[in-house]
């Protein structure tokens, strides 16, 4: 190594081993650094290891995800059926609706029958019931009485 | 049976991989951002991201693909910063033209090597300022600089998987490692430190 000079932009020296020189500083460097990065204080090093804990605890999680069966992760963990519905599968989707429709139908005929049922009862009141005598003191009686319809 | 190179990663071989970067990775973000509150964050978040995204990747993928997220992470953290507080960072990619030609590299090995040969008790006292210096004058260097000389010749990726990991073609990669070693090699002889 005597006498053997390297200047900077290597206008003495052949490339490779410029290069190789270049190398041997930068790995001491380098080792020098490895050093500083293993006498980390504890508290950083302690934040660090619990980060990792972290990170390979979530890894672990979307694994499980997405090997659940049926289901399967995509981009940022939306979970999705995998494959299509079938035909069966999407009628039977449809029967609560239908059921829905049936139901509300028979509420509907229900309700209708108790009105028609509850005016009947009225009408049937009002026609057995005996006639109070200030009733034919009423105009309004009168000439019910008097209209062609009454007397049929 | 799958090819050992396409084995998916299994949380064992993550957490050895985390657990042997997670220091290089700190102080490399901590360098670049002089900060070891925003360093933890950034190197928990590139773990995160690393977890999320890739833990389905072949274990072998895992460095490049750690390196690369660890860099994205630590520039978006600059660009928040910027945004931030408008505060002008040292991102330019000046380049020291001045440097002096015959600097002579040669010479600073041929020193560091006498150095360790001849280092005493005492000299060991010494040991963690000289490397204080030495990392302080890594944070000096160009971002682009320290980028490259620690991708290169700390995490030890070869020179295609530096350009990969910062975007720049193998040339600029070497040209950047270059520099940055003889800027180090300069500054620290300069304080009469032989690394």
């Amino acid at each position: 190594m005597t006498g053997l000079r390297t200047s900077l932009h290597g206008v003495s020296t052949p490339a490779p081993h410029r290069e190789a020189l270049e190398a041997r500083v930068a790995l001491r460097i380098a080792g020098r650094l490895s050093q500083g990065a293993e006498a980390l204080p504890h508290d950083i090093a302690e934040r660090l290891r619990i980060a990792r804990l972290h990170a390979v605890n979530r890894a672990r999680e979307l694994r499980k995800l997405s090997t659940a069966p049926g289901q399967h992760l995509q981009g940022g963990g939306v979970l999705a059926m995998s494959a299509p519905p079938s035909w069966w599968l999407r009628l039977a989707s449809l029967a609560p609706l239908a059921l829905l429709l049936v139901g509300l139908l028979m509420i509907q005929r229900t309700y209708l029958d108790q009105q028609i049922r509850a005016a009947a009862e009225i009408d049937e009141a009002i026609l057995t019931d005996d006639l109070p005598p200030q009733a034919y003191s009423d105009p309004g009686f009168a000439e019910f009485l008097k209209s062609p319809r009454s007397v049929e | 049976m799958a090819p050992a190179s396409r084995t998916l990663a299994t949380d064992h071989e993550l957490s050895d991989f985390l657990k042997s970067v997670e220091r290089r990775a700190f102080k490399r973000t901590a360098f670049a951002v002089r900060d070891d509150e925003a360093a933890l964050d950034i190197v928990q978040d590139s773990m995160i991201r690393l977890s999320e995204k890739y833990a389905d990747r072949p274990a072998a993928e895992l460095p490049l693909l750690f390196q690369r997220i660890l860099s994205n992470a630590t520039m978006d953290w600059f660009r928040r910063q910027r945004v931030r507080n408008a505060v002008v960072q040292n991102f330019s990619e000046f380049e020291s033209e001045g440097d002096s030609g015959d600097f002579d590299l040669l010479e600073t090995l041929q020193l560091a090597e006498d150095t360790i040969a001849t280092e005493s008790a005492a000299d060991s006292v010494g040991r963690a300022q000289i490397l204080l210096q030495i990392e302080h004058e890594v944070t000096q260097l160009p971002q682009r600089q320290r980028e490259a000389f620690l991708l290169r010749y700390w995490e030890e990726l070869d020179v295609a998987e530096t350009a990969a990991v910062m975007g720049c073609s193998e040339g600029s990669v070497k040209t950047h490692c270059s520099r940055a070693v003889h800027a180090l090699a300069k500054a620290l002889r300069a304080k009469g430190i032989t690394p």
